[in-house]
């Protein structure tokens, strides 16, 4: 081969368009915990719904587990076409074997593979999707934030045996490299085209009672070898307080706060709201101040809540990440170059030790003359 | 009762992003230029296969695929107590993405059985994840247990704590088993080896290294090279981009007293509409 020719005739072919075999299902696998759906399975249902729509197919929920009940009709509300129930006590808890079996058999019952199937970047879609790819020998990204459809060319002739122009790919966009680079990763010469989304990044849609779907019971064969790992026990640690995903207001501090008992004052800050709690970067839960549980970023918890304060924080991509959905972002940093002011709606460049006082001191101030308002 | 174990532990090398070298402004990686080092979840996987060696007896076999310069790593391994490594290097691994790595690591692992007990990082720092262990588990069907954050033997099983979501849970598996370790596996007893007489012994006498760091091909482990790198990747990374920042739109107050910066902040934002009543 020379390649003075190819230049010469660099005449690009046409490429053809090529479509991998689906039945254009999108297909979310729901995640329940005590028979409860997971949030994580609304928001995935929000980002499917869109998918089903531009792919011009049908939005399907899959769910395992034993005797759940109402939650099953809930999955309809939220925008799912048609659910298939497994339903059996051996999927009562999440295990990854009996899990993988019946997922992997149903999937395997469609005469054209459905298009996409998405599971929640949990402990549990980190655990199984993995194995339901490997199965189908088919591409899985992880943790995405962005999903979308889109047409791909490929003209990469290294591999010649993918060229072709695909229309309706799975766009699966993830963050990468420590988050400063966006990576949009594709996959459409099999289906299912899988992903994992993090959860608190999708967006569900406002439940419709009046949404109509199908109810589908399917097939339960689990195998000896499937029990070859047994759960004996689950402890939920009861977490004290406002989780930092739930919370309306959080006050997060970082290095700036300078010890553990920083947080004491931030507390207090806290204290001022009805909902709200504390949260944290990971150089102060890597330095031990605070649990891990109040962490915000890439390697922590995706917040939005309607106010963020950030305290003696940097703001570093891994920690902005986090947080930069936020409603009102409120910027307290003695630097005025950090960089959480590029994402901060709102700053002081000051001591966070004398600003979080007189916040403290203004806000208390404000709710008596609002106590006031309301006796009077 | 209990008889010498098999562990395999798998480890990668990946940049180090801590360090300033070879990290692009833009937070791309320039690899030739960055600093290399063993993935940080891994030493938490060594780590764990070290203690299984020291209830049982046995050997722990240190894996990891990459260009030959990832043989750094498995000194490293070695030096902290395992006993062979064994790196997979072939030109066509290039682009694998994480279902062609499982392939070509499950057939390494097929190479160097027996095993027990296999060992991964939970996720490297570099692609995040967090797949290739139990899609290697899928490959070699075993049952796995991910997010093992504690572990004991008992008799032909392993009992494990297993990190969930807002909690954990206690497992237990037949063996053998696959098991990656989460970073609040035990703390680290982990020192820096680099200088170290064992390592360095090793580093200068190429034909010592050859006999506990063995470098291995795709012939030599009978994996079909299309189910590898770019022709084995089911998935490609059409396109990065930077990510877009918000910036310029801050109000900042700066050089004024604290309580007219705070009180301007307040009278500005929504804050006070959240206040206890
Ligand atoms: C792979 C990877 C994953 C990561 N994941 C996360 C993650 O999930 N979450 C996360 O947060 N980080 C994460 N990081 C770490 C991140 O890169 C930063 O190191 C970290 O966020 C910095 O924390 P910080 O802002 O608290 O500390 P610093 O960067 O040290 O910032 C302290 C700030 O406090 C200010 N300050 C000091 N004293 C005062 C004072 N008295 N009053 C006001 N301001 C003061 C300083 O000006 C400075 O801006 C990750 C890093 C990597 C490599």
């Amino acid at each position: 081969m020379s390649n003075t020719d190819d230049k010469k005739t660099q005449q690009p072919e046409p490429l053809q368009e090529r479509i991998t075999p689906s039945n254009k299902e999108v297909i979310i696998i729901a995640e329940q915990s005590d028979g409860i759906i997971q949030p994580v399975t609304y928001e995935l249902l929000g980002a499917g719904r869109d998918l089903a729509n531009k792919l011009g197919g049908q939005l399907s929920c899959m769910v395992l587990g034993e005797s759940l009940g109402a939650e099953v009709q809930k999955l309809v509300t939220y925008g799912a076409d048609e659910v298939y129930v497994a339903d059996h006590p051996e999927l009562k808890n999440y295990r990854t074997l009996p899990y993988r079996r019946v997922i992997v058999d149903f999937l395997s019952t469609f005469e054209l593979p459905p298009h996409i199937v998405l599971l929640g970047s949990t402990t549990t879609g980190r655990d199984l999707a993995p194995r339901i790819a490997a199965h189908f020998e088919t591409g899985l990204t992880a943790d995405c934030t962005e999903l979308d459809i889109g047409p791909y060319e490929h003209t990469n002739k290294a591999d010649p045996e993918k060229l072709g122009l695909y229309p309706g790919c799975l766009y699966a966009i993830r963050p990468s490299f420590g988050e400063s680079l966006k990576a949009r990763i594709l996959g459409p010469w099999n289906n299912p085209q899988m992903a994992t989304t993090r959860p608190g990044v999708m967006i569900p849609l406002p439940p419709d009672e009046s949404r109509q779907g199908k109810i589908i019971p399917i097939a339960v064969n689990i195998q000896q070898e499937d029990f070859r790992l047994k759960v004996d026990e689950i402890v939920r640690e009861i977490t004290e307080g406002i989780s930092i995903t739930d919370a309306d207001v959080l006050i997060a501090g970082g290095y700036g706060v300078n010890g553990a008992e920083g947080f004491e004052l931030l507390k207090q800050l806290a204290d001022c709201f009805d909902n709200a709690s504390i949260a944290a970067s990971r150089k102060v839960v890597d330095a031990g101040w605070i649990p891990y549980k109040y962490q915000v970023g890439q390697t922590g918890k995706t917040v939005r809540p309607k106010i963020y304060f950030a305290c003696g924080i940097s703001g570093a991509i891994q920690h902005r990440v986090g947080m930069n959905k936020s409603g009102t972002i409120i910027a307290i940093n003695k630097d005025p170059d950090a960089p959480i002011f590029t994402v901060a709606d709102h700053g002081i460049v000051g001591d966070l030790y004398q600003v979080v006082p007189e916040l403290i001191k203004q806000l208390k101030g404000a709710n008596v003359t609002q106590e006031e308002k309301t006796l009077v | 009762m209990s008889k010498p174990f098999d562990i395999l532990v798998l480890i990668k090398q990946v940049p180090d992003q801590g360090a300033k070298a070879g990290i692009n402004p833009d937070g791309t990686i320039d690899r030739a230029k960055a600093k290399r080092m063993m993935n940080p979840f891994d030493r938490y996987a060594l780590q764990a296969a070290l203690h299984v060696k020291k209830l049982t007896g046995g050997t722990v076999k240190a894996l990891s695929m990459g260009p030959p310069p990832a043989a750094e790593i498995l000194l490293e391994a070695i030096e902290h107590g395992a006993d062979m490594g064994y790196l997979l290097s072939d030109r066509r691994l290039a682009a694998s993405d994480t279902l062609a790595t499982a392939y070509a690591l499950h057939k390494l692992i097929l190479h160097v059985s027996p095993f027990q007990m296999i060992f991964c990082g939970l996720q490297t720092t570099d692609g995040d994840t967090a797949q290739v262990g139990p899609q290697i588990a899928e490959r070699l069907n075993l049952p796995q247990i991910s997010y093992c954050e504690d572990f004991s033997l008992e008799g032909d099983q392993v009992k494990a704590r297993r990190v969930i979501e807002g909690g954990y849970q206690w497992v237990h598996a037949d063996l053998p088993c696959l098991m990656t370790v989460a970073n609040s596996y035990h703390p680290l007893e982990y020192k820096k080896i680099r200088g170290s007489q064992k390592v360095q012994h090793l580093v200068r006498n190429e034909n010592e290294k050859s006999k506990v760091i063995k470098t291995v091909t795709l012939d030599d482990i009978e994996a079909d090279p299309i189910l590898c790198g770019l022709k084995g990747s089911p998935t490609i990374v059409a396109r990065t981009d930077k990510v877009a920042e918000i910036g310029g739109s801050c109000k900042t107050r700066q050089g004024q007293s604290v309580d007219l910066m705070v009180k301007d902040v307040l009278e500005t934002t929504p804050v006070k509409e959240f206040l206890k009543l």
